[in-house]
């Protein structure tokens, strides 16, 4: 049961096309289990369109519509919509970035208990990347220097605030310190969404902050 | 399909539009078109010029994309899930968008229809739902006080952040946002969060 949500600025912004790359990827990941936040997406693109319609016209040049006219039949009818067929537990535009299994993913360990791959998405921007943590395992004590989307894709964790299940949608920034910690029974997986480098705030992985950089692509 | 006349000003000339597209799905009847043509393309460069400059410089070109592929899909328009203007709006902020990057040369595997694949509900309840959600903000629009209208149109007709917004405005982010929770709540939209 999803209920952790992307707050209203998420929703307009995504719903506008006013997010990056990135995060827009994270909310509508959110969507996919979210029937409250569909309906608020539907209600915010009619929102849209609302204002779409009091625009005031702008004239279009002359010949415009003739040379529209003359191309309708010698464009191509558009490709039909791409169907992939999800992997179990996978939503499609996760693999469209990952084009490949969780397993043959190129992971980097964080520690013996929680590995990365960052995902290629094109903004330039946010940093995009995929976080499995073993069953029971922990991420370390961290804060943000900017702000941290998450979105559980598969198994739960907890952390100081809460519990969070597959769907489940999370905003950290700077005010907020936390130690996300898998439940025992399944390994978790999650998107995370960076803006800027995160801190550890565990002693014992201090250290490594002047080198975390955001690996944006 | 929406409710009466009253509660919905616009649902006349909407339903010219649902049955342009209509024609032009079933029969490709270009008479449709061309009066589909031309009370849309003008909205639709007036939401290019909205759009970044970068985008802004390619209007006519974003005009002819958006119509062309109005022309491709009329056959999928169904007129019991969204209003024909919502639909075009969805097919020209896709098409903004990834000219947008297109012309910032983002190489992203990723494209608008990935970011707003077709999120309407099968069930037909909820689409009648749907749509009378739809007029009511459509009537409730123009009784948003001007602050909040002007913060809306920024973000969705300009594709400005919220922080991008602000910065404009000279308002400080927690003005901009909770003047956007206002409208919500004028529109009675996602009042339950």
């Amino acid at each position: 049961m999803v209920s952790h949500h992307p707050d209203t600025r998420l929703l307009n912004e995504h719903a506008a096309g006013a997010l990056d790359l990135a995060p827009s990827v994270c909310v509508t990941l959110h969507l996919n289990y979210c029937e409250q936040c569909r309906r608020a997406h539907r209600q915010l693109r009619d929102l849209g369109a609302g204002l779409f319609d009091r625009l005031p016209p702008q004239a279009v040049s002359e010949n415009l519509m003739d040379a529209v006219m003359a191309r309708l039949d010698h464009e191509p009818e558009p490709l039909s919509y791409r169907a992939t067929a999800a992997a179990e537990g996978c939503p499609p535009l996760v693999q469209r970035l990952m084009q490949r299994d969780y397993q043959d993913l190129d992971w980097r360990k964080i520690g013996s208990q929680v590995r990365i791959c960052h995902l290629r998405t094109g903004d330039q921007d946010n940093e995009f990347a995929l976080y499995h943590i073993r069953a029971g395992g922990r991420i370390p004590r961290h804060t943000h220097r900017g702000t941290e989307l998450t979105l559980v894709l598969e198994g739960s964790f907890s952390d100081e605030s809460g519990h969070y299940e597959a769907g489940d949608f999370l905003m950290r920034d700077g005010h907020n310190q936390h130690t996300p910690t898998a439940t025992r029974d399944r390994d978790c997986i999650c998107v995370g969404v960076l803006d800027a480098p995160v801190r550890f705030t565990d002693w014992r992985f201090r250290a490594a902050n002047p080198f975390l950089r955001l690996n944006a692509c | 399909m929406s409710g009466t006349a009253a509660d919905n000003p616009g649902g006349k000339r909407d339903d010219e539009w649902s049955q342009c597209l209509e024609l032009i799905g079933r029969a490709r009847d270009r008479a449709a078109f061309a009066r589909l043509f031309t009370h849309f393309a003008p909205l639709v460069k007036a939401f290019a010029l909205g759009g970044s400059p970068l985008a802004a410089s390619h209007s006519e070109e974003l005009v002819q994309e958006v119509m062309i592929k109005v022309w491709q899909k009329a056959s999928a328009f169904d007129a019991r899930k969204a209003s024909a203007s919502t639909w075009i709006y969805t097919i020209a902020r896709n098409c903004r968008t990834d000219l947008y990057r297109r012309l910032q040369k983002f190489d992203t595997p990723i494209s608008a229809d990935d970011i707003w694949p077709d999120m309407d509900t099968g069930d037909l309840f909820a689409a009648v739902q749907s749509n009378r959600d739809a007029s009511r903000v459509r009537g409730l629009l123009g009784e948003l006080p001007h602050e909040q209208a002007q913060i809306l149109a920024k973000v969705y007709m300009e594709g400005k952040s919220h922080s991008e917004v602000a910065e404009e405005l000279d308002l400080p982010l927690g003005t901009v946002k909770s003047r956007v929770r206002l409208a919500m709540n004028k529109l009675q939209l996602m009042v339950e969060k």
